[in-house]
This record gives C-alpha cells, structure tokens and sequence, in this order.
C-alpha cells in the first residue's frame, strides 16, 4: 500500500473548542487524503476571520488573503495555472457580506474552483456580530437588539448566480460533509458547499444540539436525484433546487441541491478565445524570456504590431 | 512652412477619432512627425470633442500649442468654442453653419454659453457664426474656407446609393480632406491611409476615397496654400499610437501574461487592446497566452492580478483614480506578502469623478502614499510614449527583481494622444524574473537569510508555500513573535534603501538642457514634453539657460539625484510644474530634501499645458514677477 500523504501541517490550531471549523479541516483533509491530491498542485485560498486560518493547517500551497477577496486572488491563481485545484474557504460573512460581488460573479464564470462557505451565522473573530446568514428578528447571546436585517439563502443565491455544483453540509457530519467536498472537487466548473458550522462562543442559537434536530438528509429522500444527467434537463433540475432550497419547514436538508457537469467551464470559453492552447499553455508555463532578452525581434514586432506602423511613401 | 497645427472639433460620435486617425496616417506616410491629442465630455454621442494637433517636417513634436493655423469645424459648437485658438489661418467649416447662432447650440454647456456671449458682447460681435466669421477675417487674420457639406454627401448618397441616415458618417472625411487639400499632400497618401484606416473594407475605402476628390476638387484652388517643408524624417517607417497602445506593445514586449481590468476612462483601451493579442502566432512561433480579465470591480482586477503572479506568470492590472482607490487594501496585502505586481495608473481629473475623461497629475500622492501600514513600492512615471513602452515592460522587471508592486503613472494626456515615434530598440527590453528558488524540500517564501527571499511558483514541485496578510514567519504562517516581527519588517522596508542604491541613475531622473542652467524645471510624466520646447523658446527669446529635470522614478523619491542638481540654484530657480493644485512634487522636495519655497506652474483644467502658455509662464517666473503661475489655455 503507498503511504498516505500528510495534508496535515504541524501547527496548533487555535479554534475555540468545540468549534465547527474543526469538522470542517477534519473532513477536508479526508477528501484531499482519498482523491490523493498532488499538495504542490493544490492551494487553499481563505479569506478574513476563523475560516481564514485554516489555510495554514492544511499542507498544500495556502493563500490568507484579504477580508471577501478570497474568490478573486483564487480566481487569478487558477487562470494562471490552470494546473491547480483550488479551494475557497471563507465564512459567511466574507462570501456573503463584503465579498458578495465576487461570490456571485464567480457563478456566472463557471471557473473550476470549490468555494466553501463556513456558516455560523455570526463574525467570530469580532466578537460576534451579526452575519447575512442571521434570521431577521434574531437575538444571539452577543446582540443588544434583534438582527434587523434579513438572511440571504445561500443555496438560492448560488443557484441564481450559476454555480453548477451546490451542496449544504453539517461540520459535524464528517463522512457526509467529506462525500460532499470530493464531489465538489471533482465536479467540473465552479461548486458552492454552504456548510452549517456551529459557533460556540456566539451562536447560541444554531447549535449542534440545534442542528441535530432539524437536519435531515437529502439522498434520504426518494425520487431525490440534483444530478443533471441529461443538458435538456439543467433547467428542470435547477428549478426543483430552487424550490427544495425555499422550503421553510423548520428542518434543514443537507446534501447535493445541484450538480450540472454539462455548462461549459470558464477554463474551456477561455480556451476557445485563445486558439485552443489554453489551458495546456497558460501564463505560468508559458515563455517569455531567453536568458534574460525578450522573445521578439525586429521582424516578430513588426509583424505583430503591422497595425501601427505607418510605412514611408514617397 | 515647417510646422502646422490643427484643431478638428464636432460633436463626439461624429467620427473625430477616425479623422485623427486618417490624418496621423496621412502625416507619418509622408514622412512628418505628428502629435495630437483627444480631449472629449463624458458622453457617448452629442457633446463638443476635439482633435488638437501639431505636425512638424523638422522633428517629432514634443508639445501642443495655441493658437492653431487650422481650425476645423463639423458643427457651429466648434467654431464658437475655439474662435480664440486661431491666428492668421483657415476654418474649415459648413458652409450652412453660418446662421446658426450661439444661444440656438442645445449641446452647449451654459456655463460656456454664457462665457461666449459675454465675450463677443464685448467684443461687439454678432453672436452668430457669420457674424464671428467676419470678426475673425477682420482682427485674427483668418480665412473663411465654407464648404457645403449636403452638396458633397448628397452626390456620394447619390454614386453609391447610400441610406441618408449613414451620411454623417462620412462627415470627418470632408474634414481631412479639406486640410489634407490645404497642406497640398497627394491622392496617393491618402488612399493609402484610408485603406489601413478602414481595413479590407473596400467599398467604405472608395465611398471615402470619392469624398476626398470631390472636396479636392472643390478647393483646387486652395491646394497647398498651407504647404509644409519637405520633411527631414529619413526613416523608412514609424510607429503611430496612442500612450494607451504604447503601453499595451510595452507589456507584451516585456512578457504580460495576466491582464486584468474593471472598465474606466482612460485605461480601458489598454486592455481592449490586449484582448486582440492574447494569442498570436508569428513567424512560427507562439506568443502568449495573455489572459485579460475584464473583472467584477477593481478590487477583484488587483486581487486576481496578485492571485496570477503568485503561480509566477508577469500580471498587471491598468486603472484610474476611482478604481485606484478601490485597490488600496491589496496593494498593502502584496506588500506585506512581496508580490510582485504592476498597477498602470492613467489619472484624469479628480478628485470623486472629477473630470472623467479629462487629463491630470493629481494622484502623485494617492499613488506614493496610499494603503495602510508601511511597506516598500515602486512609483513610475513616463514622459512620452517612448518612455512608456519601455517602463510598460520594466516595470515588471523592477517588481520582480525587488518582489515589490510597482504602480506606473501615466495620465489621460498620454493615454489619449498619438504620435509618430520610431520603431523601439528591442535589445534594451530585457527581461529580469530575479531570484528563483532552484532547491527542493524545506521551502521558505520568506527566508530571512538574505534580503530578497528566492521566490518559488505555486505549482511548482517540491515546494509548500504559504502565504498571509498577517505578520508571519519565514514559511509564512501567522506569527505575532516580536523578535520575528522586527525582521520581517525591516526586510520589506529595506528594500527601499536596496531599490535606490540598485536603480540606476538614469531610471530615476532625466536631464536634459544646459549644464550649468540659469534655472531648473522639475517634473515628471506628461510634462516632459511642453517643458523640453518651452527650454529651447525661453532660451532664444531671453537668453536664460535652463534645464528639465524629467522624474521617472517618483519613489523611492531619488533625493540623492535631486538634492544634486538644485543645490547650486535658489529656490525661485527651481520651478516644478505639474497638472495639479498643489504642485505636490514640491511638497516632496520639501519634506525629502529641504527644497522649499520653490516657483511652479500649475494646470488643473483637465486640458493639456500648451507650449505657448508655458513659455510666458516661465517668463513671468524668470522676470521675479511671479513665483506661480496658473496655466488655463484649452478648451
């Protein structure tokens, strides 16, 4: 048997005890241990707060970036070496609040990238403030008023924004979770997980004792299938998402809502524009110097650039 | 005649553009260097936008200047906007334009409407177009040279059957082929042009082409009347392109591999031109890919230009002022994480919106100062498209050598203006990536052990990197160790004592003029040209010896270079200019190197400084009348 690789680093994690994100790095590391993922070839690119730090846990290439901009330093990563797999981890105050633009513009892109989204409802690291997931009318342990401002339904959004893979996981619920996060690494084009991350310190309310009661699992269901086996049926199968994503019955389902393998990627609209090398030659292997002179002579420029040049006449 | 210079004016959307275009094809052709800038309202189609060039037989031109000898007007909104930027020449206008009167001109701002009217009130002048016609002939030397529009386009609607919605189209052509006609240049030179204007669409080539005979032969008689001297250019062939186009050769030439934008006047064109050449095959061989990436915000421009440059492909993004602004906060996260990526930064007139798509070098301070904390960087700034080519593809060698961002100023000044310039010297674009990591194994981003850590790529075998907008240690985890916190910081600050003894001289600053000056003007970016001219002017209308200290590299502020060449003059002889209010390089030579009280030239008009204006300036300056002087000459 090969030897299993080590994703873990060696650094003390300093979550709260008892904290979501545990079940979070825990099933990640799984997923990166079974598909057996080149750690050079991987890079995990975090945001801002708790979720951020779980970059430096994880032992493949680690990008903390900035508070909402996880998606586009990924972004650019991943178009320039398209060679990557590269996973998103932000919090849902960074996806949604201040990195909302980027989250839903990543939809539209379709870029192959996992985007996963570390729910509790709350900013942890501030000291728990209100987040876009929050109920409207919800008073956690650290509010003096009622939230009064309305929750975003993440499924929904990143449904209507055109991820084509979208999943809801529980961070204590580590095989499922695991499943899920491998699927999402698999799929092809831009896959959204929400995972449901208790917070010890100041989500009083969405609990593990909580979540416990009112969870249940999709692929429990009969008839359930958010696989789009057939291109004709994407619309079908995006709709029954959205429907079973509104539903407000006091449970929580969790599971796949989407998997659309058939949308084009952006890695494969970028191929098209570009002569159909990308992404076999791509920025980062691409060639722009010889020993230290630039690639182009007299007669390369001046083809190149025929446009502007103005020859003499007369 | 050794030179001309020429206003083209009409309403934006009436294919002023495509007449600069044409003329500038003409002009180089032939064999004349030429120089002409753009100046346009935020607006699509309706609002005054004008061409204003210069075209020399003797020397490429370095500057712009009023008045003009050819004023060319598509509509009467020109020829009253620019009735003061003509002396002793010829308008070119329609020949129905002449009842129309100023306060009937709906496009016109009040504010301008108003300042005119007064004006002519003043002046006694009739506020109409024939009514300033007959003034201008009187007092200002100028021909009326009326042309009737509808006779010529009605005969072209009729020889090719054209749709007469699509005949304004042809508009601009009667215009250049009018001063085509006047500057005597041959059918030839303009066929030429018009066909690499309009490409491989030949009937648009001789829709045009019918239209230049015609108005040739209606103005038979004035052909060549404003004839230039043969030119002394003797190369073969020219470059002719915009400072956004130089810009954009620039980067390909120095290996761009990763473009992003948010769309802003005036930086968009550059990506747009980009786009064209993200793959090419030349010669057999492949350039490329480049990838432009037209972003959500800016922030998400810079954020994934960072992203690319950390899997080592050369990556920039080009913006203004507003989007500038938006990128702040990941320009100090590259340089807490010494990445090395380059911001093009074309300002225009600020502050908020300001004057969208006018010029300006208000953000000299934005662009030194901006982000929280402290960390090193590299301001560029290039006087005139050579220049910006050469530090459009420097840039990233300098970004790379010093693992630093590195902002490139330019201004819509530059962004906007054509010019005829030579084919570059492609051995002096070289290529620098420095240092690599070559090892295996242990990998540390931030490697204490010299100053400039070897960089690896993500993606590359044998190495874990990691990266982190917070204080972290040589592996680039998180780290609040003060021990580890007073290295870290000292390496990125002292990159920026490593940058100023590395740079060469030359990078950072450009004398040109006399060695032992009587005065010194510093500046830098779009300044360089009006000032190398205004030397020259002073110097043979006064006798004063000066020179142009031209900044290229804004910061590290060379203040070694500096205290250097103002040190032997007095304060009132060192004169800065700069198109802005405060004249802010003055404040850096204040607080830098003890230069204070210093004589400027300021310009925040959003409109270019002229030669003219610039010279009387300096005049005014020289004669202990003035210590500055506020240009405003333009329209």
């Amino acid at each position: 048997m090969e030897p299993k690789i080590n994703y873990r680093t060696d650094l003390w994690i300093d979550w709260c005890p008892g904290c979501g994100n545990y079940g979070i790095l825990a099933a990640v590391l799984k997923a990166l241990e079974e598909l057996k993922l080149e750690p050079h070839k991987t890079a995990i690119v975090s945001g801002i707060g708790c979720s951020g730090k779980i970059a430096h846990y994880i032992k493949a290439n680690g990008v903390h970036t900035l508070h909402g901009r996880a998606i586009p330093f990924a972004m650019g990563l991943k178009l320039a070496n398209p060679e990557l797999n590269v996973i998103v981890h932000g919090g849902d105050g960074d996806l949604l609040g201040i990195g909302a633009g980027h989250f839903v513009a990543m939809g539209r892109r379709n870029l192959d990238i996992v985007v996963i989204m570390h729910n509790n409802g709350v900013y942890g690291l501030t000291k728990g403030q209100a987040s876009p997931t929050l109920p409207l009318y919800t008073k956690t342990k650290k509010l003096s008023h009622p939230n009064l401002q309305g929750q975003i339904n993440p499924i929904m959004l990143a449904l209507a924004a055109g991820y084509t893979f979208v999943a809801r996981g529980y961070a204590f619920d580590g095989n499922h979770l695991k499943e899920i996060i491998k699927a999402a690494i698999q799929h092809k084009g831009s896959a959204f997980i929400d995972v449901l991350q208790p917070c010890v310190t100041f989500n009083d309310i969405y609990t593990a004792e909580f979540y416990k009661k009112v969870i249940y699992k999709l692929e429990t269901e009969t008839g359930w299938n958010p696989n789009v086996e057939d291109p004709k049926e994407a619309d079908v199968k995006l709709l029954a998402a959205l429907e079973r994503a509104m539903v407000s019955d006091g449970r929580i389902p969790i599971g796949v809502f989407y998997s659309n393998p058939y949308a084009s990627t952006f890695e494969e609209r970028i191929s098209q524009s570009l002569g159909r090398v990308y992404p076999n030659l791509h920025p980062s292997n691409s060639k722009i110097e010889e020993e230290g002179k630039n690639l182009f002579d007299e007669k390369t420029f001046e083809e190149m650039f025929k446009d502007f040049i103005v020859e003499r006449i007369g | 005649m050794k030179e001309i210079n020429v206003v083209i004016g009409g309403p934006q959307g009436s294919g002023i553009e495509t007449s600069m275009s044409i003329l500038s094809k003409i002009s180089a052709g032939k064999g004349y260097w030429i120089l002409a800038e753009r100046e346009y309202y935020s607006n699509i189609v309706g609002r005054h936008s004008y061409i204003i060039a210069r075209i020399s037989s003797e020397r490429q031109p370095r500057s712009l200047t009023l008045p003009v000898q050819i004023l060319a007007a598509v509509d009467a909104e020109t020829i009253f906007t620019h009735y003061n930027d003509i002396e002793n020449g010829v308008v070119i206008y329609n020949k129905i334009d002449e009842k129309v009167r100023l306060d009937k001109i709906p496009s016109m701002e009040d504010l301008l409407k108003l300042r005119i009217m007064n004006e002519l009130k003043g002046l006694g002048i009739d506020p109409s177009v024939s009514g300033l016609m007959e003034f201008m002939k009187r007092e200002r030397g100028v021909e009326p040279l009326p042309i009737d529009f509808a006779q010529i386009l009605g005969k072209l609607s009729e020889s090719y059957r054209l749709d007469p919605r699509q005949l304004s189209r042809y508009v601009s052509t009667i215009v250049v082929s009018a001063i085509t006609t006047l500057l005597g240049l041959d059918e030839g030179s303009m066929k030429i042009a018009l066909s690499s204007h309009f490409r491989d669409r030949e009937e648009i080539v001789e829709q045009n082409f019918a239209v230049f005979r015609e108005v040739s032969k209606l103005l038979s008689e004035k052909r060549g009347i404003l004839k230039l001297e043969e030119p002394k250019n003797t190369s073969k062939k020219m470059l002719v392109l915009t400072g956004n186009e130089a810009v954009a050769i620039g980067k390909i030439i120095g290996g761009l591999r990763y473009q992003s934008y948010y769309p802003i006047t005036p930086a968009a064109d550059e990506s747009e031109i980009l786009e064209k050449f993200g793959l090419q095959e030349v010669q057999g061989k492949i350039f490329g890919p480049i990838l432009v990436m037209q972003t959500e915000d800016e922030i998400s421009a810079i954020a994934s230009a960072i992203g690319a440059s950390l899997s080592g492909a050369r990556s920039s993004t080009a913006t203004s002022g507003p989007g500038f602004d938006l990128m702040v906060e990941a320009i100090s996260w590259a340089g807490m994480n010494e990445v090395p990526v380059v911001i093009t930064f074309y300002q225009r007139g600020g502050p908020s919106t300001g004057l969208p798509t006018r010029g300006g070098q208000s953000d000299l301070m934005a662009a030194i100062f901006s982000g929280h904390g402290e960390f090193a960087r590299v301001v560029l700034a290039s006087g005139d498209h050579e220049e910006a080519m050469y530090d459009a593809a420097d840039a990233f060698n300098i970004a790379e050598r010093f693992q630093v961002p590195v902002i490139h100023l330019l201004d819509k000044f530059l962004a906007n203006t054509t010019a005829s310039i030579p084919i570059p010297k492609l051995d002096e674009f070289k290529v620098d990536r420095g240092i690599r990591y070559k090892g295996t194994g242990d990998y540390k981003r931030f490697d204490l052990s010299s100053q400039i850590s070897p960089r690896a790529f993500i993606g590359e075998r044998g190495a874990f990197i990691w990266y982190t907008g917070d204080e972290h240690d040589e592996r680039g985890h998180i780290s609040e160790e003060t021990e580890n916190r007073i290295r870290m910081y000292n390496k990125r600050m002292e990159k920026i004592k490593l940058i100023e003894e590395e740079v060469p001289s030359w990078r950072k600053l450009n004398l040109t003029g006399s060695t032992s000056p009587d005065f010194i003007i510093i500046g830098w970016g779009s300044v360089k040209g009006v000032a190398l001219e205004a030397l020259e002017k002073i110097e043979a209308r006064t006798g004063f010896k000066g020179t142009y200290a031209n900044l290229r590299m804004l910061w590290p502020f060379p203040r070694k270079e500096l205290k250097e060449i103002t040190s032997k003059l007095a304060p009132e002889k060192i004169i800065v200019a700069e198109h802005s209010y405060g004249a802010n390089i003055a404040s850096l030579m204040a607080t830098d190197i003890k230069v204070d009280e210093v004589a400027s030239i300021v310009k925040y008009t959003g409109r270019p400084m002229m030669l003219k204006e610039f010279v009387e300036a300096l005049e005014l300056i020289l004669s202990g009348k003035t210590s500055r002087v506020v240009l405003k000459d333009g329209a």
